[in-house]
């Protein structure tokens, strides 16, 4: 065995670095996927897929990897991502705006510090609280800064700011002020290589002794206290982590649309997407988050065009994942995989699939018309 | 200053009916019920086309004694659009809400979330995708209330106001006095043991769910009927307004929804016309503040209806 390959449960894995391992078949699909990412723009130059849908899908997805951090692990739901996702948009915004900024990475890298910043401030107020509480105090403080941008003339209200430093070209990527298909492509690869990166620095992270104090404390806060972890610290270490994640997406997202208004960055049903990005793609995993984004993102954004009743088209796709494949989409491969392989393996599985299903069917009915009838009739 | 305050009373009062479904909800299912605007909005537009319909029998006002049969005709209408409400929110309860009681609260959310964007989509299939108006708050402005102490007020107004009174008196008196309300009482406190004893909680979750939709039904027929429009998106704002109301209140008890929604209504009303600039964030900062100091709210009681 090499220093890459290691022998576990008669398994081989690939061994990246301390605690970052992946199965053959995991190895695979992550080659696979990095070969996908890089090759969208060729694929959509071909095929009528959106390219800037997917570049979008993919930046809300970042900012859902960021999200799962605490979702998956302190267990906490966050209602105001869109927080951190609006920061960091609008710091790009307005140092381009008000500042005459004309790069891009410094403008990344303000969106990173007002994130952090901004964080920093609400995650000191909400690192205490739990469940339902934790979800509300955040979405509030979200609605808040949504109110405040929207009323200020410093950010120029709900018509948002542009993010053309000289008012017309786009803001110069390394140094290099490109024409818009050209930017478009070097900024989709910076995507993909601050994707990359975050990915592997949030897998590290998960996997260090915080990590594993972060799932500590998602399983019980008192023991964890009990066993030495600074919890309180802890959440608002983790809280400020996932809004630098969101920030850095919303900074990436700003150089890509070039205007940023309150509404797709900021308001708190934005807060609610990114969330559900991450139940979608299988918040279970680490890369879901960026499918569920992708996925999601893709529907939000072109559904429109093909259909009118696209708000019912996603609703019933969500109605569809809570009910039949909670752990998302990432997160159920492994389990309809095995299911399809029985079933090849032993077709006869399939008549009780069948029977299965009438049965449920039949239950449904009857008990609906039981309930009607106690309704319309009363208890007997 | 005083129109100011009364404007407050009357926004109060919708939002009123509004959370307060949203907090029993909570306080019996324990779900937080993001679809709830929409049945609110669902209920706007059901009184487009019920009140139109019924108020297009009888003659428009001319003086004050036919102006409250006119008015008499669009509450009973009003009450029609809200009784439209309760077989679909026992329908929706009994079909998309039971599977999920035991699941985590992120797929509750999801769920629910889901919902809302069927409901806004078969709104726009029935009724079009630009806003109603319904017309008729004219018509009962014709009744003197308010003209005979000497102030000019919309009168429609000051019913409202009286409305979101009554309703929270019938349901402190439903859950306090009633047997079914008793039995809603116990369910919330303790589902086992009151399966132990006969209680069948399915049937009363699809209670009271049909309870909280009815009450948002009536608060969008109150709105339609008011000066504002039927549209598409007004119960996006509503529902987060609600959020802060029973955030504010304590989730799940009833007084507290009462409460905030007259606090939250009557703030936001007096501030906005001093500091316009304030109008969308004063229900938050209200919300952060009483989270902060008092995090279980002015009510708190933990999934109980008190």
């Amino acid at each position: 065995m090499s220093r890459f390959l290691v022998d576990r449960d008669g398994e081989t894995h690939l061994r990246l670095a301390e605690g970052m391992e992946l199965t053959k078949n995991q190895a695979v699909l992550a080659a696979v996927g990095l070969v996908a990412l890089l090759i969208v723009p060729d694929i959509t130059r071909f095929t009528p897929l959106s390219f800037t849908a997917i570049h979008r899908g993919i930046l809300f997805g970042l900012a859902a990897v960021g999200l799962n951090l605490l979702l998956r692990h302190t267990e906490l739901v966050s209602f105001g991502h869109a927080a951190f996702f609006g920061v960091g948009a609008y710091a790009a915004a307005v140092l381009a705006s008000q500042f005459d900024v004309s790069s891009g990475l410094l403008m990344l890298l303000g969106s990173v510090l007002a994130a952090t910043a901004i964080s920093v401030l609400i995650g000191y107020f909400v690192a205490g609280y739990l469940d339902i509480y934790f979800a509300l105090l955040t979405l509030a403080f979200n609605q808040v800064l949504y109110a405040f941008v929207l009323q200020s003339g410093y950010f120029n209200y709900s018509d948002g700011l542009n993010v053309r430093p000289d008012g017309l070209n786009p803001p110069a990527l390394f140094g290099l002020q490109l024409s818009s298909t050209g930017y478009e492509l070097v900024l989709y690869y910076l995507t993909v290589v601050v994707l990359v990166v975050s990915l592997l620095v949030m897998w590290k992270l998960v996997n260090s002794p915080f990590g594993r104090a972060l799932d500590a404390i998602g399983q019980n806060r008192t023991r964890a206290r009990f066993v030495g972890i600074p919890v309180e610290k802890y959440v608002w270490v983790a809280f400020v982590i996932s809004g630098i994640y969101g920030g850095l997406a919303g900074g990436l997202f700003a150089l890509l649309q070039l205007h940023v208004s309150p509404e797709p960055t900021l308001y708190a049903f934005v807060s609610g997407e990114i969330l559900f990005m991450a139940i979608l793609g299988g918040f279970g995993t680490l890369v879901g988050p960026v499918i569920g984004g992708v996925v999601l993102v893709y529907l939000l954004v072109q559904a429109p065009f093909y259909i009118e009743y696209y708000n019912a088209l996603t609703g019933l796709m969500l109605l569809a994942v809570v009910l039949f494949l909670p752990e998302g989409i990432l997160g159920s491969i492994p389990k309809i995989g095995t299911g399809l392989s029985r079933r090849r393996r032993d077709p006869g599985l399939l008549r009780e699939d069948v029977a299965t299903i009438g049965s449920s069917l039949r239950r449904g009915v009857s008990r609906a018309a039981t309930t009607v009838r106690i309704i319309v009739f009363g208890v007997n | 200053m005083l129109e100011h305050v009364l404007n407050g009373l009357y926004y109060g009062s919708i939002l009123f009916m509004i959370a307060s479904g949203m907090t029993i909800i909570f306080g019996v299912l324990g779900i937080l019920n993001l679809a709830h605007g929409e049945l609110y909005a669902l209920g706007a537009f059901s009184a487009f086309s019920i009140i139109g319909f019924v108020a297009g029998q009888v003659a428009a006002p001319t003086g004050p004694v036919t102006a409250i049969v006119f008015g008499v005709v669009v509450l009973a209408g009003s009450l029609a659009t809200a009784a439209v409400l309760l077989p679909v929110g026992g329908a929706l309860e009994a079909a998309f809400i039971r599977p999920i009681y035991d699941r985590d609260e992120v797929y509750q959310l999801l769920l629910t979330y889901g919902l809302l964007l069927v409901l806004t989509d078969v709104m726009k299939f029935v009724w079009g995708p630009s806003p109603v108006d319904l017309g008729v708050f004219g018509g009962i402005n014709e009744i003197p209330t308010t003209e005979l102490v000497g102030i000019d007020y919309p009168s429609y107004n000051v019913f409202v106001i009286l409305i979101g009174i009554a309703v929270f008196a019938w349901l402190v008196w439903f859950f306090d006095r009633t047997k079914t309300g008793r039995i809603v009482r116990a369910t919330a406190i303790n589902r086992e043991m009151s399966t132990a004893i006969g209680i069948s909680t399915d049937r009363m979750f699809t209670l009271v769910f049909a309870i909280g939709a009815f009450f948002a039904g009536f608060g969008g027929a109150m709105v339609s009927i008011g000066p504002g429009s039927a549209s598409l998106g007004m119960g996006l704002d509503w529902l987060v307004l609600s959020f802060v109301v029973i955030v504010i209140g304590g989730l799940g008890s009833l007084n507290g929804a009462f409460v905030g929604s007259m606090l939250v209504g009557v703030s936001s009303r007096v501030v906005t016309p001093y500091y316009p600039q304030l109008e969308l964030a004063v229900p938050f900062l209200l919300m952060v503040l009483v989270l902060l100091l008092k995090p279980e709210g002015l009510y708190g009681a933990w999934g109980e209806i008190q």
